[in-house]
């Protein structure tokens, strides 16, 4: 356990409870009758015996606590709009967000990081100059530009990939098929996001490499007569991961929102179109759920990655 | 200092390129509407006609003008960034200096507090705000502020805290100095490069923030702003009205978010020595 | 190991920051050079090239030898061979050194299994083993650096390094961050590897650490070495003015002088590429990449030619600018320097001199190195006054010679006497007296200029005296400038009298009590002007005194003087602290006032040293027969420089009483008489 685990638990628990508190709250604060102000504008139309049903519902006055049964049952509310159970929604589209998501993280921490290691070590080279102009200028282009621009380029004009969806609809695909299908189907999202993450990791973890290589220890391993890799990725990028970690754990802040755009742009059946298409037809309770969900699951990634931290680096670990 | 920081920040490339982006930007902003010849609101002319002398974007579906309307959309999304910018950037400087001066229980309460606002995430709260009571993008900006102020507090409050054992506070502090004289007479000034860096990036999240939420549906539709445009402009992509619709609000927005990100990388490099010696 | 000519310069556009400068070095088996020198002297630039380790901008030239294996221009790859397994370091930065994110005992292993392709768990076993030797348990191998100590840290990277068995080391600064406890471990450790064979070398400011660690030391300066000595001589001996200077700035045990410093700074020696190049012989070494030529600003080249030293030197002429010196050997020592090593600026030989009947001073030699302070202690009529006032050459001599930076001053023409008197500035015991009452404080200053130069009144005068009041921090406005001297306090006047010693720009002054007739309190400001001034101009300081504590604080070198004769002169710590003359060992008790000392002066008749025999022989305790019929000759002691004058000095144990001890009732009856004076 690290201490700055320990002493960040606490933000951690207050923060869900207050999310938690928030989500049960904030509908009870809406103006006026909160089945009407829910629906009003939403393209559901209910009849009698829903708008009697969520009437009932929410006119129980549910403790919050009750409320936080409820949640860890599953029970995250039903879905007008898409006549199902939120939860049924969320972890419907959730595994989709987990592949496009998760791959374009780990391939661009991975590539940045090595690339970053790379580019650190060879400092003051032409080519070197080069690509940190180009990725710092990559890194003031927003995902939504990114994302139309590939969609604008690969899918219409060149059609290389199709432009929407995760897998081709109603396709009877052996698995490897379905395998190659669902990846030139994540092909441009992914790159949109590779695009979008690559040069703020590439960026942090040359300019932390470039810290490294100033360390007395890099001239201990370097007079140890090691050989250059090891140097370099043994004794120097060991030591240049920590803050790329931490930029990891504040991105996944961004992954829904990141999620959203990219995902809406290039119609992938995601969280982020899921939440799109809920506030387009203002499904509070998928909203709701999906947005509870979410920041959760920010805390836990964030608190895991807080006791990481601490094999990564020992002296966070005994720091007092 | 001052002097020294200014003379560097006048030769590194990225402040030029930023500045010189954000004047454009700013200037397009301020001036933008007097340009454009029609009003963004008015629907008389024929929808989705392509780019002409009279209408050099073109019209949209709504039949409005598209260069009137991107004209009013970079001025409410810059708008709002600028707006929640400061309004964060000046409650981060004030509760990160309170707490570095003041130190004790009321340290504790606001780095805690900031600590658990940085463990929320803020998009979250204001797609439920949104969603929920529909709230003028005023209020949604200040919002945000609210919750964007740690990471500029947390920054303030640790350089101050370094600064406060520094040359010249110290002895400051001797001579009998009290907390508000040091605050506002050595603390206040110093960390001018903090403030600078902390409004750029906050005024680029804000920016990135309000087209997302704009492109969400969550701001009022008849809002002209960037997001807005592009969501509408999205659902014809495939049209040739792609090239005078859709594409103009997606440069400016990178023009804008590109500006503020050179602007945040050079102060960067300003601020930590390290990072400026070795930047190449 | 051995190194033959090695220049490093770093490339910096079209300039190359010159580290190290053609420097010699040889690394033999079981034994330690030392390597001393201010930081950016270069230490750390010449520890890292014998590992092949310099950035990838440094220029390098000569050859660095290792086993006849030519390490200079060697690929990385043969040299990552022979690092750590033939040449391993300690580098300076302690815990910094070791990665923070790898266990130490893996850090320790490291190098078997990349050299010795071990597996790991073999390799570890040995890495504990070699922590085991410098005792540090299997435990303290599985925590990371930042858990350990800073001497545990010092430890662990001596470990780490001789776990290959390396036949050279480099150790930079091993003890600089270590308690006095930790710093006595790690010179054992050092000295057991030493005895191990390993060719050590020990880079190091610690002068008490090289002293007694090292066999050999060098003393670089701007990458040049200046002096190389045996390592005993270090302190003591210095014949270089900047291994002098050195000394004086080190706050050892040994040395009782306040701390002095070294005056002005360094600066960074700068070449053109091309310079460079043309001294290199236009060789670019094949490792290093090509030189794109850029337009190099010129004006900005320093100490190209001339020692490099010279600007801080106390000793430098004109021809210290105009050639370039090589490394000369002066008995054990070898010294970069025109003049040899420290010069003497002053020697008297064989030197007397009789007022009427009285013998005041006995044939006495007295040598001053440029740029110390000598002190003459003595009680009153000693002859002390006499000797100095004849090495200012107010006082003519009877017999002898007398010469003033290397020549003659018999054979001077007065024109030499005019600059002669430029030359040496004298502070008066009285300087009331020296000066008529009727001037004031300008004209009092002034005058020796005016005497000089046979001008009235100008500008120059009165910017030069206006210069030297604020040198010594008086004040320059007419409040002082318009008094007369007796209206000042006596700390102004005395520094009156010495701004009118130094106006006109001398490099050697001699004071005779300057400073007897003031309080403590002032006493000790002007001595510290006194003192800043010697570093700032670079003087040479002939001082007279009978306080021994204040000479303590002040003085290089000290010569103890006894009825016109030197009874022992060496340097201050030495003779302060292991004095041998009885005389002098009198003279320290009473200035200490150690219980059971009693002064019996009074009771001696006054000596003369026309007397044959031992001047101190009718007082000391030790006294023989032989004392009386023969003057003892001035001996040096030891190898270090300290001479005593006495035929008893080996027999004379250190608890011994030097005095004739006086019986109770002798006590007793004088001290009914109330008759014991306070004065020496």
């Amino acid at each position: 356990m690290t201490r700055a685990f320990l002493r960040m638990l606490p933000a951690y628990l207050l923060a869900g409870l207050t999310l938690i508190a928030l989500s049960h709250a904030l509908p009870r604060f809406m103006p006026g009758d909160f089945v009407t102000a829910m629906c009003s504008g939403s393209h559901v139309v209910l009849n009698g015996e829903e708008d009697a049903e969520l009437r009932r519902r929410y006119a129980h006055e549910e403790g919050c606590f009750q409320y936080l049964a409820r949640l860890c049952r599953l029970d995250w509310g039903y879905s007008q709009a898409f006549m199902t159970p939120v939860s049924r929604l969320i972890l419907d589209a959730l595994p989709w967000t987990l592949l496009l998501m998760g791959t374009a993280h780990l391939i661009s921490t991975a590539l940045g990081f090595a690339a970053g290691v790379e580019a650190a070590w060879r400092r003051g080279q032409a080519a070197q100059k080069i690509s940190v102009e180009v990725m710092t200028i990559l890194e003031g282009v927003p995902e939504i530009a990114t994302g139309v621009l590939l969609l604008l380029v690969f899918a219409l004009k060149l059609g290389w990939s199709p432009a929407a969806g995760a897998e081709t609809a109603y396709a009877q695909h052996g698995t490897w098929q379905r395998v190659l299908d669902v990846a030139n189907h994540l092909v441009l999202p992914l790159s949109t996001l590779v695009v979008a993450y690559l040069p703020g990791n590439f960026l942090l973890a040359r300019w932390s490499m470039l810290l490294v290589l100033k360390a007395p220890f890099m001239e201990t391993a370097r007079a140890k007569g090691l050989p250059p890799l090891r140097v370099r990725y043994a004794h120097g990028a060991c030591n240049a991961l920590l803050p790329l970690v931490t930029r990891l754990g504040l991105r996944i802040a961004f992954m829904v929102t990141g999620a959203v755009v990219v995902e809406t742009i290039h119609s992938y059946p995601g969280l982020g179109t899921l939440l799109f298409n809920a506030i387009a037809r203002r499904d509070i309770p998928l909203v709701q759920g999906i947005v509870l969900f979410s920041s959760i699951t920010f805390l836990a990634v964030n608190m895991g990655l807080e006791l990481f931290y601490g094999w990564l680096d020992p002296r966070l670990k005994h720091a007092s | 200092m001052h002097r020294d920081s200014w003379r560097e920040l006048k030769q590194d490339q990225w402040f030029i390129a930023g500045s010189a982006t954000a004047l454009l930007c700013l200037f397009l902003v301020v001036a933008g509407p007097w340009f454009a010849s029609h009003d963004p609101n008015d629907i008389s002319f024929s929808p989705l006609s392509a780019p002409s002398t009279e209408h050099w974007l073109g019209v949209n579906d709504g039949a409005m003008d598209i260069l009137a309307e991107l004209l009013h959309g970079m001025r409410k999304t810059a708008g709002f960034g600028l707006l929640s910018g400061s309004a964060g950037l000046g409650l981060g400087i004030f509760i990160g200096l309170a707490a570095a001066c003041f130190g004790g229980m009321a340290e504790r309460f606001l780095m805690g507090l900031g600590e658990i606002l940085l463990a929320i995430l803020a998009v979250m709260i204001l797609i439920l705000a949104a969603m929920f009571f529909r709230p003028a993008p005023v209020v949604l900006a200040f919002l945000l502020a609210f919750l964007s102020w740690p990471t500029t507090a947390k920054a303030i409050r640790a350089q101050a805290l370094l600064r406060k054992e520094s040359l010249h506070v110290r002895p400051a502090r001797q001579m009998g100095a009290s907390s508000a004289y040091i605050l506002l007479r050595h603390l206040l000034p110093e960390l001018y490069l903090l403030y600078l860096m902390g409004f750029a990036g906050k005024v680029r999240s804000a920016v990135l923030m309000e087209a997302s939420l704009a492109f969400l549906g969550l701001l009022d539709p008849n809002r002209k702003s960037l997001g807005i445009i592009i969501k509408y402009a999205l659902k014809y992509y495939y049209l040739d009205v792609r090239f005078n619709w859709l594409l103009p609000p997606i440069a400016c927005l990178t023009l804008l978010v590109m500006s503020l990100t050179c602007l945040v990388i050079s102060l960067e490099k300003l601020f930590d020595p390290r990072l400026r010696e070795w930047w190449w | 190991m051995k190194v033959e000519g090695l220049s490093v310069g770093f490339r910096e556009g079209g300039q190359v920051l010159v580290a190290l400068d053609r420097v010699n070095l040889e690394l033999e088996g079981g034994r330690v050079v030392g390597l001393v020198g201010e930081s950016g002297s270069g230490k750390t630039t010449l520890g890292k090239s014998l590992m092949g380790l310099l950035a990838p901008n440094a220029l390098v030239e000569g050859s660095i030898r290792l086993d006849e294996r030519e390490l200079v221009g060697l690929d990385e790859t043969s040299l990552n061979a022979l690092r750590w397994s033939r040449v391993a370091m300690v580098s300076q930065a302690g815990g910094g050194t070791l990665n923070p994110v790898h266990r130490v005992v893996d850090q320790v292993a490291e190098p078997l299994v990349q050299h010795r392709r071990l597996r790991a768990g073999e390799a570890r076993n040995e890495a504990l083993a070699a922590l085991g030797e410098m005792g540090l348990s299997a435990a303290h191998g599985d925590l990371f650096p930042h858990q350990l100590s800073g001497g545990q840290v010092q430890r662990v990277l001596l470990a780490m390094a001789t776990i290959l068995d390396p036949a050279v080391l480099v150790l930079d600064e091993p003890t600089a961050a270590l308690d006095v406890m930790s710093k006595g471990l790690m010179a054992e450790v050092v000295r057991n590897l030493r005895d191990r064979g390993k060719a050590i070398l020990l880079i190091t400011h610690d002068l008490d650490l090289a002293r007694s660690l090292a066999d050999q030391v060098l003393i670089l300066y701007l990458g040049q070495i200046m002096e190389t000595m045996p390592a005993l001589d270090l302190l003591v001996r210095p014949c270089h003015p900047y291994t002098l200077a050195l000394g004086r700035s080190y706050p050892g045990m040994g040395t009782l002088r306040d701390l002095g410093g070294i005056r002005g700074e360094t600066h960074g020696r700068r070449l053109d590429l091309k310079q460079w190049q043309a001294r290199a012989g236009g060789i670019v070494p094949p490792h290093q990449p090509p030189i794109r030529e850029r337009a190099v600003e010129t004006g900005r080249i320093e100490f190209e030619e001339g020692c490099l030293f010279r600007h801080r030197c106390t000793q430098s002429i004109d021809e210290c600018g105009r050639r370039a010196v090589s490394l000369v050997s002066a008995g054990r020592h070898q010294v970069r320097c025109v003049l040899g090593g420290i010069a003497e600026l002053l020697r008297l030989e064989k030197v007397e001199k009789r007022y009427g009947r009285i013998h005041a001073l006995a044939s006495t030699d007295l040598a001053l190195r440029a740029g110390e302070l000598f002190c003459l202690l003595g009680e009153t009529g000693s002859g002390k006054t006499t000797l100095a006032m004849i090495a200012a050459g107010v006082v003519t001599m009877d017999r002898g010679t007398r010469f003033f930076a290397g020549r003659n001053m018999d054979a001077w023409s007065k024109e030499d006497y005019r600059s002669l008197a430029r030359e040496i500035g004298v502070v008066y015991q009285n300087p009331a007296e020296a000066v008529s009452h009727r001037l004031k404080v300008f004209d009092i200053v002034a005058e020796p200029l005016r005497v000089q130069h046979r001008r009235r009144d100008s500008a120059e005068v009165r910017t030069r005296v206006m210069e030297v009041l604020s040198d010594v921090r008086l004040s320059t406005g007419p409040e002082i400038l318009d008094r007369y001297p007796h209206e000042l306090n006596m700390g102004a006047v005395q520094r009156v009298y010495i701004a009118r010693a130094l106006v006109t720009g001398p490099r050697f002054v001699v004071a005779d009590e300057p400073t007897s007739a003031l309080d403590p309190g002032v006493q000790a400001k002007v001595i510290k002007t006194l003192l800043d001034l010697q570093i700032e101009k670079g003087l040479t300081l002939l001082f007279v005194t009978h306080d021994v504590g204040l000479a303590r604080k002040i003085a290089d070198r000290v010569g103890v003087m006894l009825a016109g004769r030197v009874v022992e002169m060496g340097s201050a710590a030495e003779v302060m602290q292991r004095p041998r003359h009885p005389y002098t060992r009198l003279l320290m008790e009473g200035a200490r006032h150690s219980p059971g000392f009693h002064r019996r002066t009074h009771e001696t008749k006054r000596l003369s040293a026309e007397r044959g025999g031992c001047v101190f022989a009718d007082r000391c305790g030790w006294a023989t027969d032989g004392c009386t019929l023969e003057s003892p000759p001035l001996l040096n002691v030891n190898t270090s420089d300290h001479w005593v004058s006495c035929f008893r000095m080996d027999g004379l144990k250190s608890s011994d009483h030097v005095w004739k001890p006086e019986t109770d009732e002798e006590f007793s009856r004088r001290s009914k008489n109330k008759s014991a004076g306070c004065s020496l």
